[in-house]
């Protein structure tokens, strides 16, 4: 009769890491969008109080293109988590797969904002409505570059054979911090593309 | 290697014994060791220190009498900038040097999360201090004339928040992921939840500052400063933190350091552990003033939730200090000079609650000058400074592994209790002048007072600086694992100074003070 082995009990996992420090970092970032926008809303309520409008003269914001970036932002939480699903799975070529659709998806939303700035014919020196909507996008772009980033070097070190069905913290941390990327275009499209 | 790895000597066995040699200028710019980090943090910020209680008092001595040593101009940015220097470039990276240092040691981890993180967090927060510093002297603090200057204060300023947030996100990630086995939150020891507690309200609110800085730069760079960017609101937009109730964030971790100073130094268990954490935790959530800012919401002042959070701030101090004056009836206080500066750190901590309980009282009009809260804010940072030489006198046996000169730490009593009462009182009796016609003769008597007061705070950060020399230096008597040989918590089961790795095996832990346990 031949005696069935087990493989040794796993060892202790520490818990995730990279996943928390991710989290406070992606909580961090939240704030700065947090007091840009909060800044935001109480120019713009003292702007339209004194009974004058609040963009000035020539400026437009189309809803289109914010919307479009929100879908395709919608849309890349789900390549991400497809990512993130698909390597916990040990699924390796789906895993590259989605990531590389998150990133593109990212790069979309990008030459979609340059394009709306474009559109908007809003001078950055008309006044205090200029500097606040181009930081808070602008800002936003440098965020959603940093998670591209963090996306694509969890990937290559995917690529490198680091991340396995047990062991994939770096992934789901590059998911954490895109989530909270796309939470701030949430916030972003609602207090200035929508109600403006 | 990714930033994000930990580096392999630094998981290593923790029986080897600490290297005895003169490391080399790589190691030193290059190591990822917490416990080099730390100091690093703790030696420059103690400088920095001196430096800024220096310039506050020069700042507050310009305002006695017609003939002033020093312009208008200058003066405010010297105010200005001790002001912001004293939270950004002096209590925050202490506590955060502390932090990095002690946090992995209280929790039983061999290295601080994201050890590469933390050294780049820390290099990038003292590069960007010194950028800070040059710049400010070179007329570009804010309101400054030359545009460049300002642009590179407002830049640097920005790189060491980004630097402090990066520091805080590698402590508070050691605390909540590497505490070992049996060490639940509500056990670990009382700096670490406090730098816990500290820690999330710094990240919570840093970020905000940051924004504020962000748009006053992109209004000074691209819309010639005529919104945020204007010389004459640059200040004011960022003068919330040094204002209530901003300014009680960076006391928190000065309560932790004053509990287990406390618990040491009188041999006995924290019997209100509960309500001591529950004390923290209230002071923390007390404490968020990022929405208070004067530049964007002109009334807070009247606002109900405003007037209420200074109302109620004295209440958790009062409950911890109840919950330590306990330690003091159940164990014997050793006269040590730590135990001293916790009690000095405690009593300024309560005096800065109630001058902000004063503050919030309308009908006071303590608010219709600036002076009475730059008194508040002298006694909060004072008290700050406090605990933070108290934890620096503390720790200093495991940090050098030589014991530091007591005699020093108790004169650094005297003097940052005087320090602190003279600097920060004088200035709040002088805030009551609009109220007490008498006082206006005063006046320039009471800054005097206060501006000496300052100076003793200098002095104050001098001696813990020398405090902690002196246990590095040659013939001090060396340390042993548990230097005041009552020690509970687990940064006193290690070598002082601990080995690579800081630990060997270590037991499971069942209690909050895991050394007076049988098992470890």
């Amino acid at each position: 009769m031949t005696a069935h082995v087990l493989p040794p009990a796993p060892a202790v996992q520490r818990p995730r890491v990279l996943v928390v420090g991710a989290a406070f970092a992606a909580a961090a970032s939240f704030m700065v969008f947090i007091g840009l926008i909060g800044i935001y809303l109480a120019e713009r309520v003292d702007v339209v109080g004194s009974g004058t409008e609040w963009l000035p003269k020539g400026a437009t914001i189309p809803l289109q293109q914010p919307n479009t970036m929100f879908i395709t932002l919608i849309m890349s939480v789900f390549t991400m988590q497809w990512a993130v699903a698909a390597i916990a799975k040990n699924d390796r070529v789906n895993s590259y797969l989605a990531m590389g659709l998150t990133l593109m998806l990212g790069i979309a939303t990008i030459v979609m904002t340059t394009y709306l700035w474009y559109l908007m014919e809003l001078d950055i020196a008309s006044g205090i409505q200029g500097v606040l909507i181009y930081t808070i996008t602008g800002a936003h772009i440098v965020m959603l570059v940093l998670a591209m980033i963090f996306v694509a070097l969890m990937g290559l070190r995917a690529l490198g054979g680091q991340f396995t069905a047990r062991q994939h913290d770096g992934i789901t941390a590059a998911a954490v911090f895109w989530y909270a990327m796309v939470a701030v275009y949430a916030l972003i499209w609602i207090s200035i593309y929508v109600t403006k | 290697m990714a930033l994000t790895d930990t580096r392999p000597e630094t998981g290593t066995d923790a029986s080897a014994v600490a290297p005895s040699v003169v490391p080399s200028p790589l190691t030193i710019f290059g190591t990822g060791d917490h416990k080099a980090v730390g100091t690093f943090y703790v030696l420059a910020a103690l400088v920095f220190g001196i430096a800024g209680w220096v310039a506050a008092a020069l700042s507050l001595g310009h305002e006695v009498g017609s003939n002033s040593f020093l312009s208008g101009s200058t003066a405010m940015q010297l105010g200005q900038t001790s002001d912001l220097g004293l939270i950004l470039l002096v209590i925050v990276p202490l506590f955060l040097g502390l932090g990095t240092y002690i946090v992995p040691l209280q929790v039983g981890a061999s290295t601080v999360a994201f050890p590469r993180a933390a050294a780049a967090a820390m290099w990038t927060w003292l590069l960007s201090s010194g950028i800070f510093i040059v710049a400010s002297f070179i007329d570009g603090g804010f309101g400054g004339s030359r545009e460049k200057s300002v642009s590179l204060t407002l830049m640097a300023l920005g790189g060491l928040i980004v630097a402090l947030l990066l520091g805080t996100v590698c402590v508070l990630t050691t605390a909540v992921t590497l505490r070992t086995p049996g060490m639940t939150l509500d056990r670990v020891p009382m700096f670490t939840f406090s730098m816990l507690v500290g820690g999330a309200i710094w990240l919570l609110t840093l970020p905000v500052l940051l924004a504020n800085l962000l748009l006053i730069w992109v209004d000074h760079r691209y819309n010639g400063g005529t919104t945020f960017g204007a010389a004459a609101t640059q200040f004011e937009q960022v003068s919330w933190i040094t204002h209530e109730p901003q300014i009680y964030a960076f006391l928190i971790p000065g309560l932790g350091i004053v509990a287990d100073v406390i618990a040491t130094l009188t041999g006995a268990r924290l019997g209100q552990r509960n309500i001591l954490l529950f004390a923290i935790g209230a002071f923390g959530v007390l404490s968020v003033g990022a929405w208070a800012q004067p530049a964007v919401y002109p009334t807070f002042s009247d606002d109900l939730v405003w007037q209420a959070m200074g109302l109620l701030m004295p209440l958790p101090v009062l409950l911890f200090f109840g919950g330590v004056a306990k330690a003091f009836k159940d164990g014997k206080p050793s006269l040590k000079s730590p135990l001293g500066l916790a009690v000095v750190s405690l009593l300024l901590t309560l005096l800065a609650v109630f001058a902000g309980a004063l503050l919030v009282i309308t009908p006071l009009e303590l608010r219709t000058s600036n002076v009475f809260a730059t008194g508040q804010f002298v006694l909060a940072i004072a008290a700050a400074l406090a605990a933070a030489a108290a934890g620096i006198g503390y720790w200093g046996p495991k940090m050098t592994g030589g014991q530091s000169a007591d005699g020093l730490g108790k004169l650094n009593v005297l003097v940052l209790f005087g320090g602190g009462a003279l600097g920060g009182l004088s200035l709040c009796v002088v805030g009551f002048s609009n109220r007490f016609t008498g006082l206006d003769g005063a006046h320039d008597a009471l800054v005097i007072v206060s501006s000496i007061g300052c100076a003793l705070l200098a002095l104050g950060g001098a001696l813990a600086l020398l405090g902690l020399l002196s246990g590095a230096r040659k013939g001090a008597p060396e340390a042993a694992a548990d230097a005041w040989g009552t020690g509970q918590t687990l940064e006193w089961a290690c070598p002082s100074p601990p080995a690579t790795g800081n630990f060997g095996d270590l037991a499971i832990v069942r209690s909050p003070e895991p050394l007076l346990d049988e098992e470890v």
